[in-house]
């Protein structure tokens, strides 16, 4: 009765919030209604193009022929759940990604610590060097790793020259040291830019004064400046594993790990065509990225968010 | 910040290198004696005399990583030979003018409409983002409401990535999803944070309540309060994010290569096609093309004394 009473309560606020959106007569529901007004288009947009198409893949994950996409079943969710393949999947992609990112975050540590800390020749060149390949999608950092590493890449034919091997055997793109540079190459530019405005607001004083005190540099850094870098650090750990997670046209030219985003791949693929596991794998993505992102950023201060 | 630190740092370098020139008894950095005395002698400690060099060569070979490729790219982008240890034979611009189509032995249709049907879409999730991304930035910047902390982050954190979202866009919109329209839309989607961020850092560095609440006294509506004050005030901001975002929407492939039917090519499958089976040099041109694109946003922003691709919110 209680439970009934608050619920028709709840609704007629809801229906009364509504009405004085739409038709307001104080100045605060105009303000609403401004706020309603510049949200929707945004809104709009995500609804068509984001949230029904992943309703409409949570349904495809549950039909019973995924063809036609008809009739209920959990036989795609059962094949996820059963298959030993699909955890190696997995596990897979969480290590190779999580080690990248703790890679990436460590050089990015390196690189803003140095740009911010010393007066280097060039800084901004550096910068510009470190900001550049954010724009460059993956098939051409595949590319890059071709480039480097190769049969007839820089490092492979440096390598082959000074040792007098073949560079047919010592090229390793294609080799899983090549995706991981790869993968780095990805991160890298991100974990630095994430990095660098947290270094932007470190207090120096404490740092001069640990010094005058006696302290060496890697004293200083440990005790000072690393507990106040701290919540970057997380944050661009949590930002560069979510944007290592979704990584593909790098995966997919390479082709030397079975990370879950190549894994979708062949799942859509003509020879195994297999919508309704593809869809199920995609929802548990999904859902696997949103929860780390939101469970994340929780411990890390608001401000310290970038893409 | 690198004022009197750097001085210090310097004089403390110095004095530990004459230390260690003199054959200091105890070794730098040694385990027992600076686990005694933690907080003395730093002059000699291991970090302040290899720090400096050591985290040096580190940045200068996440530099090299970085930059290398792409400069090996461009250069032999323009080599006739890629046999050797280094590609020779310049300079020729066979393989611009084959993977532009204007080659004498084009194997391949000519590239231009596919460029340009690319360039378009990219425009077209530019213009949409401006529509979208504008509005919902000055929400955020300006008012301050129930659940804006939610809107925040899905405004700016891209949480559907895009292969995923390819593949539920075929599904869903079986007709027209791989339409124009619907790359559109994905692009627009899949890019909307930078805009918002971009817009709202423009946002933030303006006195919105005074300059809406002037505005509005000398008697406009605030409809166009908004599209006539407000906006034009903040068109570096979206003149910056439009290049972003143009220029990430131009090469997105993830989506594109779930999305696309084909026919006209865009631009990622193109550059997909020419990696995957062309020369290496060929591929080299193809890939060349796309940094010509953003090192000439590049310049556009740095016009515009925005930072580059960051979107940081300071």
């Amino acid at each position: 009765m209680s439970v009934r009473e608050s619920a028709s309560a709840s609704v007629r606020r809801a229906a009364t919030l509504a009405s004085t959106t739409v038709r307001p007569t104080t100045e605060r529901e105009r303000e609403r209604r401004r706020i309603a007004v510049l949200c929707l288009p945004f809104f709009a947009l995500a609804l068509v193009a984001g949230f029904v198409p992943l309703a409409m893949l949570a349904r495809i994950s549950l039909v019973e022929d995924p063809i036609w996409i008809e009739g209920w079943s959990l036989g795609a969710w059962e094949t996820l759940a059963t298959t030993a393949e699909y955890r190696w999947v997995a596990w897979n992609t969480l290590w190779f990604v999580g080690l990248a990112t703790g890679v990436s975050v460590a050089l990015g540590v390196a690189v803003a610590h140095v740009l911010e800390k010393y007066d280097l020749p060039g800084e901004r060149l550096v910068v510009a060097a470190v900001s550049f390949p954010i724009a460059l999608p993956g098939i051409i950092v595949a590319y890059l790793i071709i480039v480097l590493l190769g049969r007839q890449g820089l490092v492979t034919n440096a390598v082959a020259v000074a040792t007098g091997g073949a560079p047919l055997d010592l090229a390793t793109a294609t080799a899983i040291t090549g995706l991981f540079l790869g993968y780095v190459y990805s991160l890298l530019p991100r974990a630095t830019m994430v990095l660098r405005g947290t270094y932007a607001e470190v207090n120096t004083q404490a740092e001069e004064a640990a010094r005058t005190l006696g302290a060496s540099r890697w004293q200083t850094f440990y005790h000072v400046t690393l507990p106040e870098v701290r919540p970057g650090i997380v944050a661009a750990a949590i930002l560069t594993f979510r944007s290592g997670l979704a990584i593909f046209g790098t995966v997919l030219i390479l082709q030397s790990h079975r990370v879950v985003t190549l894994q979708i791949h062949h799942e859509t693929s003509v020879g195994s065509y297999n919508p309704d596991v593809a869809a199920a794998i995609g929802i548990v993505y999904v859902v696997f990225i949103v929860a780390f992102t939101f469970v994340g950023l929780r411990f890390v201060d608001d401000d310290a968010v970038e893409i | 910040m690198p004022g009197p630190t750097e001085l210090n740092e310097d004089g403390g370098d110095a004095g530990s290198t004459l230390e260690s020139g003199r054959g200091d008894p105890r070794p730098d950095g040694g385990t027992t004696e600076g686990a005694a005395d933690p907080w003395s002698r730093s002059g000699s400690a291991l970090s302040t005399v290899v720090g400096r060099p050591v985290l040096v060569a580190v940045v200068s070979v996440v530099v090299a990583f970085l930059t290398v490729p792409v400069l090996v790219t461009f250069v032999s982008s323009f080599a006739r030979s890629a046999s050797g240890v280094l590609p020779q034979g310049f300079v020729t611009f066979d393989h611009w003018l084959k993977v532009l189509g204007f080659g004498e032995r084009g194997v391949r249709t000519n590239a231009i409409p596919g460029l340009a049907f690319s360039l378009a879409i990219a425009t077209g999730g530019m213009v949409l983002n401006v529509v979208v991304g504008v509005p919902v930035a000055y929400a955020l910047a300006r008012y301050d409401f129930y659940a804006r902390n939610w809107v925040n982050t899905f405004a700016i954190l891209p949480l559907v990535p895009g292969l995923i979202l390819g593949i539920a866009f075929v599904q869903t919109y079986p007709e027209h999803g791989r339409s124009a329209l619907g790359l559109i839309a994905g692009y627009c989607l899949l890019k909307s944070p930078y805009m918002v961020l971009t817009v709202q850092s423009s946002f933030q560095s303006m006195d919105l309540v005074r300059l809406e609440e002037s505005a509005r006294s000398l008697g406009a509506s605030w409809p166009r309060t908004f599209l006539t004050i407000i906006v034009p005030h903040a068109k570096r901001g979206i003149v910056a994010g439009c290049i972003i975002t143009w220029t990430l929407a131009a090469a997105e492939f993830n989506f594109t290569y779930m999305v696309a039917s084909g026919s006209p090519d865009p631009f990622a499958i193109f550059l997909y096609r020419n990696i995957s089976n062309a020369t290496h040099l060929q591929s080299a041109a193809a890939v060349s093309v796309y940094f010509a694109i953003v090192v000439a946003a590049i310049l556009g922003l740095q016009l515009l004394g925005n930072r580059g691709f960051s979107t940081a919110q300071r």
